[in-house]
């Protein structure tokens, strides 16, 4: 959850556009997850679903990188050579474990690089020059601000909680979630509240057409993400027209 | 500048009026010191004047108030702000972005003015502040004093006529407040009118030309800045008002522990700690406290800069701090990390996080390892929470809060109470009802509090403890 | 005062990220639970319970349209950015309009038109399991050519075509369960606490 934005600045690898690491995201849900292997050929699909670990090790992530790459690999590995070699009532579970493992991940992963490698500013000046409305881009940006502040008081309360040896099991037991939550939610939204006068004075409203001084803008690496990306689209439309087939 | 004739507000679901006949005028360039008892009115009046009442705060309005021109009653806050620059008392939840850049611009940006005048703007801010070592950094990972900077830095970068502030030091120690007073300096040089509601007077000595008085609402006494300041700390406290003498200042004492009140008689028995150490990394203590001695009954107060490891000691001795080895001996006990939670009590800066149930009384007994509600009744007596047993704890007084917090600790056999921060925020008559609280403690319980409020320290405590940033190992 | 308009203010806006925050972390401290693979499939019992709480708290907060809705696309945005897809981004958007219909039904203060409310706003979490059941054959289909007939029976057995519109059910009727949570907390604690 400390991924959420929280970008740490100075270390987060080769520098993208937020809307090119959507775009790469939005290509792995519609190839990798969604319509699978009938859209585009199998070695594609392996490509774009390890981009994001290039992605991680330009950032230095090897722990993340490494466990990734291992997981995924396994699970390819897996069904495409170990299938046989298992047997009994496990197998089509693990079979179904591994597949699910091979779609599914590769576009958490991009997910979570994407959260963790873009600042707040970042992502909404993506939105703002994708043209979202005020409506949406407020809301969402007052979100990921506050994300870390209700993670806060969740430990905050954790803490008071273990201080009056409140736990699970016990007498309380049915409580835990009402104890839990409820403080949480009466300080999330008095911080709120002062939250929301405090940018009210300083003239947050819905009438203006807000500037954004943060700079993004597409590079040459932009460019190489974007070529590698469109690689589907494009072999997709030639299938469809006949071109090719696999 | 300000124009407020025979103004009444009163909040909706309170019977009394938070603010009535007020008549109020601030020519350009002064700067006006609110200062009164809580509940007297001075944050009502700061509201006022951004135009959070009426638009934000509703209520019954009667009376007049203008604002750089404007009537508050047409202008919502948001056509004021560029105008009218606030900054109010919790620097945690006051900024809009996550990075400090990004929230210096925030104001701008909602001006609509052009992507180069704001960064013009904010370089100029910048240097005059001297925050440059704060730029592009994660707003979340600053000291309080640091995002309160950046507040007034985004504030200024907006270049209003009118700023209001709103008890901007309550949560900042003694080093922030320094650097408040000299941004203040800064904005009176540069002609702006400032309006603050404070409680702590002495920070703005050099700076306040007049200074009001509110009591129940109303504006009770005005004065210029030598009439005020000459009075001593006893007639400002029959008054309501804490004292603005420099007191004795710990916080650059030594380090280490020693006595403050020679008076305070020493118990023969002692909390004995060891290995009494810490560092969240290698190299790097932050902790080191082996062999401390604290006497039973001691009231030790906890004072060092930011960043010396106040949180942490708190942390370790509540037993709260992962991979903390040490432990507390005392007779032949020993109180390991785990026995700790038992031994140790933490009443937290925000009280709210601890209390869960729905009623007082619920709460006092949540804790006991045998519900005696006997027991439970006696200790809210003693506490005068009688009268609010079965109120929602969340809906008590600041005050009522904390004393809720202690009787837990008191009926669950804690004999170590930390009290961090008890006294942010709080006026002179709250702040001596804390104090008499710890006095009373004091009979069977050890106490420290974690403050940089040298008058609480003056009031009851009878040791220092002044921790200072390791070197590194 | 002036009279309410419709439209929605800053106050609004930041009302519904403030909410989205809240409601967010904790279905996603939930939803770390559903890493037991066995827990998985409660998700549409747990989340759209305990979501009720906030949710609950949130719709206090609500008297115009368009709050609800905004809200209900985030969360679609939300899973697709983590990568659960884009089917609860367009699940959404109607169960979000739905919502938004059904509160307006009670004028924005009907505490049983709330307690529905939730029913349907939680329906983006049953959305998160679209994907076992939609294109499932070419989903669940395997690299390895050679597995067959028995796969597809286990497959179909695991996920039968029928669970999809029960877990549908069994989402909104938690979602109502959890908002008749949230109406209790309401009462026993937010509204003693004076924050609702």
């Amino acid at each position: 959850m400390n991924g959420l934005f929280q970008a740490n600045i100075a270390d987060r690898g080769i520098l993208l556009d937020p809307r090119t690491k959507l775009f790469a995201l939005l290509t792995i849900i519609v190839f990798v997850l969604g319509g699978m292997g009938t859209l585009a050929p199998e070695w594609l699909n392996v490509l774009i679903s390890i981009t994001p670990l290039v992605f991680l090790c330009s950032a230095k992530q090897w722990g993340k990188a490494l466990g990734f790459g291992a997981v995924y690999a396994a699970a390819d590995l897996f069904l495409i050579y170990g299938v046989n070699s298992v047997n009994g009532a496990g197998k089509y579970l693990l079979i179904m474990l591994c597949t699910l493992i091979v779609r599914i991940l590769p576009g958490m992963i991009m997910g979570a690089y994407l959260f963790a490698s873009t600042t707040v500013s970042e992502f909404i000046a993506a939105m703002h020059r994708m043209h979202m409305p005020v409506q949406l881009t407020i809301p969402m940006s007052v979100m990921f601000r506050f994300f870390p502040t209700v993670l806060e008081e969740f430990f905050s309360i954790n803490s008071a909680m273990k201080m009056r040896d409140i736990r699970f099991g016990g007498k309380n037991a049915d409580k835990m979630i009402e104890y839990r939550i409820v403080p949480l939610l009466i300080c999330s939204a008095r911080i709120g509240s002062e939250l929301s006068a405090a940018a009210l004075t300083r003239g947050l409203s819905t009438g203006t057409r807000r500037t954004n001084i943060c700079r993004i803008g597409f590079r040459m690496p932009d460019l190489i993400v974007f070529a590698i990306m469109l690689c589907p689209y494009l072999l997709l439309i030639l299938k469809k027209a006949g071109a090719v087939s696999w | 500048m300000v124009k407020i004739e025979n103004l009444s507000f009163c909040y909706p679901n309170s019977e009394e009026a938070s603010l009535h006949g007020i008549d109020l005028e601030i020519r350009p360039g002064e700067c006006v010191l609110l200062c009164g008892e809580s509940g007297c009115g001075k944050t009502t009046v700061t509201r006022l004047l951004n135009g959070l009442i009426p638009h934000y705060y509703e209520g019954t309005l009667e009376g007049r108030a203008e604002v750089c021109g404007a009537d508050i009653r047409e202008t919502p806050p948001e056509q004021l702000s560029a105008k009218v620059g606030s900054v109010f008392q919790n620097p945690r939840s006051q900024f809009f972005c996550v990075d400090t850049t990004g929230e210096l611009a925030f104001g701008c940006e909602n001006m609509e003015l052009p992507e180069d005048e704001i960064r013009a703007r904010i370089a100029k801010t910048v240097r005059e502040m001297q925050i440059e070592a704060l730029l592009d950094r994660n707003i979340f990972n600053l000291s309080g004093g640091e995002k309160q900077k950046i507040a007034c830095a985004g504030i200024s970068a907006m270049q209003p006529e009118l700023l209001v502030l709103d008890e901007p030091t309550s949560n900042l120690d003694a080093d922030a407040i320094g650097m408040l007073a000299e941004i203040l300096k800064l904005w009176k040089q540069s002609g702006k009118t400032v309006v603050i509601a404070e409680h702590r007077l002495g920070w703005l000595s050099e700076t306040a030309d007049r200074i009001i008085l509110l009591q129940n609402g109303e504006i009770t006494a005005e004065y210029g800045n030598a009439e005020f300041f000459s009075k001593t700390d006893a007639e400002l406290n029959s008054l309501g008002l804490r004292g603005c003498r420099a007191e004795t200042d710990w916080l650059h004492g030594d380090a280490g522990f020693y006595p403050c009140d020679p008076a305070a008689p020493a118990s023969a028995e002692a909390y004995r700690f060891c290995d009494f150490r810490f560092a969240y990394q290698k190299h790097r203590p932050v902790l080191q406290l082996d062999g401390l001695e604290i006497p039973k009954h001691a009231v030790v107060a906890v004072v060092g800069h930011n960043g010396a490891g106040k949180t942490t000691f708190s942390r370790c001795l509540c037993g709260l701090q992962k991979h903390f080895k040490g432990s507390i001996r005392c007779g032949d006990a020993v109180y390991g990390s785990k026995q700790l939670r038992a031994l140790c009590y933490m009443v937290m800066q925000d009280v709210n996080h601890q209390l869960f149930t729905d009623s007082v009384l619920e709460e006092v007994m949540l804790g006991m390892h045998a519900p005696d509600e006997a027991a439970a009744l006696d200790i809210l007596a003693r506490m005068d929470l009688t009268a609010f047993r079965d109120r929602h704890p969340m809906s008590l007084s600041g005050g009522q809060k904390q004393r809720t917090a202690v009787c837990s600790a008191c009926l669950s056999d804690r004999e170590i109470l930390i009290f961090d921060e008890p006294t942010s925020g709080l006026d002179f008559r709250r702040m001596q009802e804390t104090a008499a609280l710890i006095r009373e403690l004091r009979k069977d319980k050890t106490i420290f509090i974690v403050t940089h409020d040298m008058e609480l320290i003056a009031k009851c405590c009878t040791h220092i403890l002044r921790l200072e940033r390791m070197p590194e190992a | 005062m002036k009279p309410q308009s419709n439209k929605l203010t800053g106050k609004d806006l930041i009302n519904v990220g403030i909410y989205s925050a809240i409601y967010f972390v904790i279905v996603f401290l939930i939803a770390m639970l559903g890493m037991v693979p066995v827990l998985y499939p409660m998700l549409v019992v747990f989340c759209p319970i305990v979501g009720g709480i906030p949710f609950m708290l949130f719709l206090t907060k609500v008297r115009k349209p368009g709050m609800i809705f905004i809200m209900s696309i985030i969360m679609g945005v939300m899973m697709l950015v983590t990568g659960m897809g884009i089917y609860p981004l367009i699940v959404s958007v109607f169960s979000g309009l739905i919502s938004e219909l059904v509160f307006r039904k009670g004028n924005y203060r009907s505490a049983g038109m709330a307690v529905l409310t939730n029913g349907t706003f939680s329906l983006w979490v049953w959305a998160c399991f679209l994907l076992l059941f939609l294109n499932r054959d070419s989903f669940m289909a395997s690299r390895a050519e050679s597995i067959g007939q028995d796969y597809v029976t286990a497959l179909d057995k695991l996920t039968p075509n029928w669970l999809c519109p029960v877990l549908l059910a069994v989402c909104f009727i938690c979602g109502v369960l959890g908002g008749l949570l949230g109406k209790k907390m309401l009462h026993k604690h937010f509204e003693k606490a004076g924050i609702a």
